[in-house]
């Protein structure tokens, strides 16, 4: 089992295009004078003061899988046929862990009930979408690393809660990633707070069959 | 050895080496997960071969296979003899190379993420780097490489562990992709952050393939102060089934060469997928160019980890943000004793926005801890904004430990010729390769006249000099002091400004608000003296860039002076006002204002609107039922056209709202809408309302009087609220398919008990499907909300 990386900042500027996807804009139909795209740009801009991108990111060996389960060399078993068919060719998976951070989650609430519900809807969706991008990030920073040892991450990544991956599973996840280090906690109900905060993994395999220099 | 390899560099393209792993897996012998050190040093005849393959390819420089040969990664392989693995491994590369080749100590990254960016600590890091090159110093090896590098502070980190324990050839490679390095560092500031840290090579290896690698190295080239290396990838990796693999053959990767001796290339080798032969075909390609040498000696540019700033005559005028300081702000001092940030942060953010260059940093004040409030507001900053800082403080310590850590290049205010403080910090300017600002004053008492000033410059020019800093790394100030006191203190100020633009060629500085001190208006004085200054050639100023004026002023002397290119910033900056204006004279009747307004979602208008159509006569009552409900319906078709979305939609509604509130003043009775009660909760565990409240928005501007129970609700508070309120409708939401199996207790509970009131749910995943399976009604969003509610109030 590999250290824990932590991401104290990670260094992702807005998706744009998606925020506005997100929020339903749709490049043939909506019209948008440039004004309102101003204010929505400014508000994006201003999103800047509340985010905090943080993240974790730890490798584990898998000890043994089969198409119902896979353990890892911890001892943490997930018993899911989704899970198991992503880590098929794999030797060892990825958790990751981000959160955009309590400021912008107390920010929305803020807007939200004191009348700029518009802001507080468009903080909400690149809050979204900026913590999506960071999964990608740290997927990108691991890739590198990982050519080095000619191995890749699969393309696909897996959250509690998808398919029969349950939500239980959030918790194991939660621990292993000390996510409570970022400020993070987790609910009775498995959710995590703030919200905002997200769990994935993904499986590592070989790139080809050479060996594990670059 | 440095000599010999920059007498190399002068004579020709040096050839470094290419991938390694490639060769040891034709020999088919390292078996997958294998530590590469470990398992190189136990099969030293298979790693020694591939060296000297290189060797005889035409290599002049190969690289030992330490790598991953750091104690964070060797620990992976329960390793820790880390510099007996370094001096080993350097031994089999010199015995392969047998001379005849130089060999270099390859550092690769440590895995971690280092302070700012991660939470390693960056002096663990340069001790981690330490312990490596001891082992590679041991070895003997004649050069260091650090390579394959996204992170600029991690690549400090490794420089300067090696230039403080050796002066040896230092070549830093990173790692681009898209134009940046994953951690968002581009090409210039790689290249000025780690040429003026001491680098004596600056270039990118792996990612990419030859051709997407040129563009690196030409943007790079016209920056650089040192030779310039590329190691691209056999190309970019193809899928072949599964798995990637680099297919570029030696020959086509090859006819690259040139054109990377053309973009300005110095060292040129192969990273992944590239073996001997592309080496040897990169010889043939090269023995007959000569390379491009450095463009330039000396650079005045500063950078942050993200950005660099280039300070020159030609260039915009540089605004350096003097908010970050605690000086007469109580209120500042106060939070920065209490190791309260978040104002730092966002007098970054605004100061960024208004316009500033680069930000100053002063922290200065009694009973605080001035160097770890320096390190933890820079801490701060490197994240909040991608502007250089500049490192202000009287005190040596505290520039020492922000140098030390900044991630890129910073600039120092300031340097005195006060013995011994500038003998203790120009030292440290040089060791950091960092730029300062000048300060002509050689006492306590300050230098009245313009050619006082002169003596002091040449002094510390030259004390500069000896140290091999150039006047490109030095700002002087030319100390604006105030008029209020001395008449002809800023004629004295603009003659300095003159003579170093003119006669020394140097770039100049000024506070400049100290002009105006004492005196009334102030602002008029600092933007006339702002404009002078300009005139006679000052680069850069000291100032509140949230003062519009002085901004205003600054872009209108730049557009004068013909600094401001085809007026481009001056019609980017002031051309929006013009539309903004044109939008709100449009000649429209009141009640197409109102109208106008509510489609728009003019929040901030309304009042004053609605408040013009009531005096104009519009009777209250017909803008609420003709006007604004017309308003607010339009807005919902346009929604459902999808010609608006969610922003526009939620504006309006919110536009129309305020609207209501005002016109309150002016009904008789309150208005007729009161269509009904709807109860709203979003269920238990489900912590997301967004989406709630937009519905609980757009219900009220329909008439409906909502109750909204709030978030995380559970089925026996709901129950509570319906006998509570007696609804007609009761809404319900959630996000997530784990929590929207909370929807049927709610309403089997209401059931249980009898309750009548009709249910409606709505949420991310919820479908109409799983609504009517609950004997619920569904909407997919907020105006579909409105609809199915009215629906069901006609219905009953």
């Amino acid at each position: 089992m590999k250290d824990l990386i932590v991401f104290n900042s990670i260094p992702v500027s807005i998706p744009k295009d998606r925020v506005y996807k997100r929020l339903g804009y749709r490049r043939d139909k909506t019209r948008l004078s440039s004004q309102q795209r101003m204010e929505i740009e400014q508000y994006m801009q201003e999103f800047n003061n509340f985010i905090k991108l943080k993240g974790v990111a730890k490798r584990i060996s898998i000890k043994e899988k089969n198409n119902l389960e896979v353990v890892l060399i911890n001892d943490v078993t997930f018993e899911s046929k989704h899970l198991a068919a992503l880590l098929k060719d794999c030797l060892e998976v990825l958790f990751m862990g981000v959160t955009a951070g309590g400021q912008i989650i107390e920010q929305i609430q803020k807007d939200s009930s004191q009348g700029n519900l518009t802001k507080a809807v468009v903080f909400d969706a690149v809050a979204s979408e900026v913590t999506d991008t960071s999964l990608d990030w740290i997927c990108g920073y691991i890739n590198q690393q990982l050519r080095r040892e000619n191995k890749c991450l699969t393309r696909r990544r897996f959250s509690a809660g998808y398919g029969d991956f349950i939500l239980e599973n959030q918790k194991t996840l939660y621990n292993t990633l000390e996510l409570k280090k970022l400020g993070v906690s987790i609910t009775e109900s498995y959710m995590l707070t703030p919200e905002k905060s997200v769990i994935a993994v993904a499986g590592i395999l070989y790139r080809d069959e050479s060996s594990p220099l670059k | 050895m440095k000599n010999k390899i920059a007498n190399l560099l002068k004579k020709k393209v040096v050839i470094l080496d290419g991938a390694t792993g490639t060769q040891l897996q034709k020999a088919n012998m390292m078996p997958q997960g294998a530590c590469p050190e470990e398992w190189c040093l136990q099969n030293p005849q298979l790693l020694a071969a591939v060296h000297s393959s290189y060797r005889c390819a035409g290599s002049d420089i190969v690289y030992a296979c330490t790598f991953g040969a750091n104690r964070f990664k060797l620990k992976e392989y329960n390793l820790s003899n880390v510099e007996e693995i370094n001096k080993n491994l350097v031994g089999v590369a010199k015995r392969a190379v047998a001379a005849k080749a130089l060999v270099a100590g390859d550092i690769g990254p440590t895995g971690q993420f280092i302070k700012p960016f991660g939470d390693l600590d960056f002096q663990e890091t340069v001790d981690v780097f330490k312990q490596q090159v001891r082992g590679l110093l041991a070895g003997g090896v004649d050069l260091f490489v650090v390579e394959t590098m996204i992170d600029i502070q991690e690549a400090r980190a490794a420089l300067l562990a090696i230039k403080e324990l050796t002066d040896k050839f230092v070549i830093v490679t990173m790692t681009f992709e898209g134009g940046r390095t994953l951690n968002g560092t581009d090409p210039v500031t790689a290249v000025v952050t780690l040429g003026s840290l001491g680098a004596d090579a600056v270039g990118c290896n792996c990612s990419s393939g030859p051709q997407d690698m040129l563009k690196t190295v030409a943007a790079m080239k016209p920056y650089a102060t040192v030779p310039i290396v590329a190691k691209p990838n056999a190309g970019i990796p193809k899928l072949v089934g599964d798995r990637a693999v680099f297919d570029m053959g030696a020959t086509d990767f090859a006819s690259f060469a040139p054109k990377f001796v053309k973009a300005g290339v110095n060292m040129l080798g192969g990273c992944c997928g590239t073996t001997p032969q592309h080496i040897s075909a990169l010889v043939k390609r090269t023995k007959n160019i000569r390379p491009l040498a450095p463009l330039r000696k000396s650079i005045s540019a500063v950078s942050s980890a993200r950005k660099t700033v280039v300070i020159d005559a030609n260039n915009p005028f540089i605004v350096i943000g003097e908010r970050i300081n605690p000086t007469g702000k109580k209120v500042f001092k106060q939070k920065l004793l209490e190791g309260n940030l978040s104002v730092v942060r966002a007098m970054a953010v605004d100061q960024r926005a208004s316009g500033a260059h680069l930000l100053d940093v002063n922290v200065g004040m009694p009973d605080i801890d001035e160097v770890k409030t320096m390190i933890s507001v820079i801490e701060l900053l490197c994240v909040a904004t991608d502007l250089p800082l500049v490192i202000d403080s009287s005190n040596v310590a505290v520039i020492e430990e922000a140098l030390r850590f900044y991630p890129g290049r910073a600039l120092i205010n300031s340097i005195s010729a006060e013995e011994p403080k500038f003998r203790r910090l120009l030292p440290l300017a040089a060791k950091y390769g960092a730029m300062f600002i000048l300060l002509p004053l050689s006492s306590k008492q300050i230098p009245a006249t313009a050619a006082e000033r002169k003596v002091i410059i040449k002094k510390l020019f030259k004390e500069a000099q000896k140290l091999r800093i150039t006047k490109d790394d030095i700002i002087v100030d030319a100390m604006a002091m105030a008029v209020s006191s001395d008449a002809g203190a800023a004629i004295q100020t603009l003659k300095t400004i003159e003579w170093c633009s003119k006669i020394l060629k140097c770039h100049t500085v000024v506070g400049l608000s100290n002009v105006s001190f004492g005196l009334p208006a102030r602002k008029w004085i600092n933007a006339a003296f702002l404009a002078l200054g300009q005139r006679k050639g000052l680069t850069c100023a000291i100032m509140d860039p949230l003062h519009k004026s002085l901004e205003a002023v600054k872009e209108a002397v730049e557009l004068l002076l013909q600094k401001d290119k085809m007026a481009a910033s001056y019609i980017a900056r002031f051309a929006k006002v013009k539309e903004k204006e044109v939008i709100s004279t449009e000649k429209l009747s009141p009640q197409e204002k109102v109208f106008r307004a509510i489609l728009e979602g003019n929040r901030e208008g309304i009042k004053g609107i609605i408040q013009g159509a009531v005096a104009a006569g519009v009777n209250p009552s017909t803008l609420v039922y003709e006007t604004m409900i017309g308003a607010i319906t339009k807005v919902g078709e346009l929604f459902d056209r999808r010609e608006y979305f969610l922003p526009q939609l939620i504006a309006s509604a919110e536009t129309m709202k305020q609207g209501f509130s005002c016109l309150k003043a002016y009904l008789k009775e309150e208005p007729r809408v009161k269509a009904g009660v709807i109860l709203l909760a979003t269920v238990k565990g489900d912590i997301h309302d967004i989406g709630k409240n937009i519905v609980a928005l757009m219900l009220s501007n329909h008439g409906f009087k909502v109750i909204d129970l709030g978030k995380d609700v559970s089925a026996e508070r709901i129950v509570e609220g319906i006998k509570k309120y007696n609804p007609a409708v009761v809404g319900l939401s959630a996000l997530m398919t784990t929590t929207m199996v909370n929807m049927g207790p709610v309403i089997n509970l209401a059931e249980k008990q009898s309750l009548t009131a009709r249910f409606i749910v709505g949420g991310a995943v919820v479908t109409k499907g799983y609504a009517q399976s609950m004997g619920a009604d569904y909407a997919k969003d907020g105006v579909e909300a409105v609809r199915v509610v009215k629906k069901i109030v006609s219905k009953d």
